[in-house]
């Protein structure tokens, strides 16, 4: 337990010092996406999946969120810089934008 | 050629003696469909055309109109000289009717020479020609026979065809008809054969009578044969008089001029030959009349009718051949009942001659013999089971009835045995029906047994109460016995109450009431399951989840604002406005799509506020670019 503990506060201690602000603010959109797509996991089994189509678009939402916001991420950081050379971090940021918009339409249309 | 024309003959040899037995006239003009016939054409005249219906419809049945004086005068006002069709009506009416002269001015006259041309159409040069000879007026032949036969060429129809060969039946001998006389046989090609029973043009009976008149009338005038055989002049009688009610007068008249020719002309004479009355003879009715007539119903007495075998139809062996049929007033007669025929079918095979013409003249005849049954050596006995007891057998004459009862219970059986005779000849009958039939006096029950032969013809019947629990429901009691015989060829079926049994069936089985299995009863109702709906959870707890689903997006401001988010760079330049403007204007037209708008609405403001905010965004990037 101790060894588990020293492990999480040096990996905190790393990632509040390491990592640049702008990333620090994605991770905290990610987490929010995490946590409400649980949620709604969890009330799904709560409660029952009807109706059925609409549980699956706001958790396909969710997902489909988290899945832009870290494509967003390792695009964005700089020590990735080597691996997208031409994608500056504006153009990423653009394409997850007009994908997060297609993946609205989508989920908006079937979440009935 | 050699081998294929073996071929050939031996193909035709073989359709020939498929098809000896020649089709027989399935249709008719009885006297009351020539009185309908006749009724329908004498209606009064409406127009000179329907009076030329009338007039030589009747006289092809052989009958005149009623007042040939008035018909003339008729024909004489109404007719227009300026028309070839109305020349033509009253050219023919007058051929007919007698004592009626109409005088034909010289400009007539050249109008209907000048019709006989290659520029009118087939009816014209037919009306033209018609008129020219019915009017007794000199007609140049080979003139009217070469523009007939050009104009026929570009009309091609068979109404046009059988015009030209009514034509022709007035152009003289010498000019060479041949041309026309082979379009019957193209005109026969043409017609249709509707389940081998009729032939007729697809245009209709109508147009099938008239060919059948027109090519009679030339084959008359030019003295050759018409190209059609026995089965299609069969087949096409069976169309023409399958026509009973005539509506229209060109029907009828087409109807009878196709009836009159049939009846006389040099080389076919279809003759009818129907039985007058049931094809049935018996002790009280032993001779078989036959009708002999033409087409008209006319009697042809001059004909030698000849039976030429009268076959059994169940053992097919032969009781009479080559009897000629003798001639009392219209009906051929012969009395069958002569050589003692055993009761049952026969089939007759019947011939007419007389006339080389005679065609449909052989036929095959279905005759019924019936006869009388009686029944003989009737014996009612009880049988003891255990066979100790001798069996009492009274003996009952028919029609009595058996004094006493007799009992079938568990010790003894009810037997039952009879012969039938034909009360003419002595011969053993074996009906089609001999029943047995119980009948419960008070429950109104009844059941049927039938009642075999045995190999001596005597009919037995036994009645054991245990092996026949079932049919009677084990009801004991008196039933009464009849006994029914019967069958197509019998004249005195019998129905004959023989004795009353009483049966005795085991008291254990005995049900307490009859049932009476009644299918009319109302069944029992069916109830709909309307579809439940799906369980929900109770309004609270969505609630309080809607609620809980929002605290995840207030962690998330609050984590931003303590990594400190950078909005200090937020300046108002345009594009920026823009791009913040348009990207919420999106968000919003999700929300306007769910509860409103359908997808193609939504995409076509999506392509606009799209559009702006990546031309906005695009900007703003760059710019935000450059300043890195």
């Amino acid at each position: 337990a101790g060894a588990v503990g020293s492990v999480v506060r040096r990996f905190l201690a790393e990632y509040g010092s390491g990592t640049p602000s702008r990333l620090k603010v994605l991770d905290a959109y990610l987490l929010y996406v995490l946590l409400t797509g649980a949620l709604q996991f969890g009330y799904c089994l709560g409660v029952g999946t009807f109706p059925f189509n609409s549980f699956l678009s706001g958790f396909i939402s969710a997902v489909g969120s988290f899945i832009l916001g870290v494509c967003l991420r390792i695009q964005i950081n700089p020590q990735n810089k080597g691996e997208f050379q031409g994608i500056s971090p504006e153009r990423a940021f653009a394409d997850f934008l007009f994908a997060t918009t297609i993946l609205h339409l989508v989920v908006i249309n079937f979440v009935g | 050629a050699g081998p294929r024309l073996r071929l050939a003959a031996a193909f035709s040899l073989l359709i020939l003696f498929a098809g000896a037995q020649a089709l027989a006239p399935s249709h008719r003009l009885t006297d009351r469909d020539l009185t309908r016939l006749r009724a329908a054409l004498e209606r009064p005249f409406a127009d000179l055309q329907a009076a030329y219906y009338s007039i030589v419809g009747l006289s092809s049945l052989g009958a005149r109109v009623a007042d040939e004086k008035a018909a003339c005068r008729f024909i004489k006002s109404h007719v227009d000289s300026s028309s070839v069709d109305s020349l033509f009506y009253a050219a023919q009416s007058i051929r007919v009717l007698s004592g009626c002269e109409v005088t034909v001015s010289n400009e007539t006259r050249e109008l209907l020479l000048a019709a006989v041309s290659e520029d009118s159409s087939v009816t014209q040069i037919f009306h033209a020609v018609g008129a020219l000879s019915g009017f007794g007026l000199p007609l140049a032949s080979q003139e009217a026979l070469t523009a007939l036969t050009a104009r026929l060429s570009k009309e091609e129809n068979v109404l046009a065809t059988i015009q030209a060969l009514e034509t022709a039946s007035y152009l003289s001998q010498q000019a060479d008809l041949s041309g026309i006389v082979e379009e019957i046989e193209d005109l026969v090609a043409r017609l249709d054969d509707l389940g081998g029973v009729y032939l007729q043009f697809e245009e209709g009976i109508e147009t099938t009578a008239l060919f059948v008149a027109a090519a009679y009338k030339l084959s008359d005038h030019v003295g050759t044969e018409p190209a059609m055989k026995e089965d299609q002049i069969i087949q096409l009688m069976n169309a023409i008089f399958s026509k009973k009610n005539f509506e229209m007068l060109s029907e009828a008249f087409s109807v009878a001029c196709a009836v009159g020719s049939l009846s006389q002309n040099r080389y076919h004479l279809p003759v009818i030959i129907v039985p007058d009355g049931p094809a049935a003879v018996s002790h009280h009715q032993p001779v078989l009349r036959l009708q002999v007539t033409d087409v008209m119903s006319r009697p042809l007495t001059q004909a030698s009718v000849k039976l030429d075998y009268a076959k059994s139809a169940s053992s097919k062996a032969t009781v009479l051949q080559q009897t000629a049929f003798a001639l009392s007033g219209d009906i051929f007669e012969l009395n069958f009942m002569n050589v003692k025929p055993a009761s049952g079918y026969y089939d007759f095979s019947i011939s007419v001659d007389g006339d080389k013409r005679f065609i449909a003249n052989k036929i095959e005849l279905k005759v019924k013999v019936s006869t009388e049954v009686g029944i003989t050596n009737v014996d009612l006995s009880t049988v003891d089971k255990d066979q100790s007891i001798a069996p009492k057998t009274t003996r009952v004459a028919y029609p009595a009835k058996a004094k006493g009862s007799f009992t079938a219970d568990s010790h003894q059986n009810f037997a039952l045995s009879f012969q039938l005779i034909d009360v003419n000849s002595g011969a053993e009958l074996i009906p089609h029906q001999t029943f047995v039939r119980l009948h419960n006096q008070k429950t109104g029950q009844e059941v049927v047994f039938v009642a075999e032969p045995d190999s001596k013809n005597v009919y037995k019947f036994e009645l054991d109460t245990s092996e026949r629990k079932t049919e009677f429901d084990s009801a004991s009691g008196t039933y009464t016995l009849y006994l029914i015989i019967g069958d197509a060829t019998l004249e005195n079926p019998i129905l004959w109450n023989v004795a009353d049994v009483v049966i005795k069936f085991p008291e254990e089985d005995a049900p307490s009431t009859v049932q009476s299995k009644n299918l009319f009863v109302p069944k029992p109702e069916i109830q709909h399951l309307f579809r439940e709906p799906e369980k929900r959870p109770p309004t609270v707890v969505s609630n309080t989840f809607t609620a809980l689903i929002l605290s995840p997006l207030l962690l998330l401001l609050i984590l931003w604002l303590k990594i400190g988010a950078n909005i200090s760079n937020f300046s108002f330049a345009p594009s920026i406005i823009v791009f913040h403007m348009g990207h919420a204007a999106m968000l919003g037209l999700m929300y306007v799509y769910w509860t409103q708008l359908n997808m193609f609405q939504t995409l076509k403001y999506l392509a606009i506020l799209g559009g702006i905010t990546f031309l906005a965004g695009n900007r703003m990037l760059a710019q935000k670019a450059v300043k890195r």
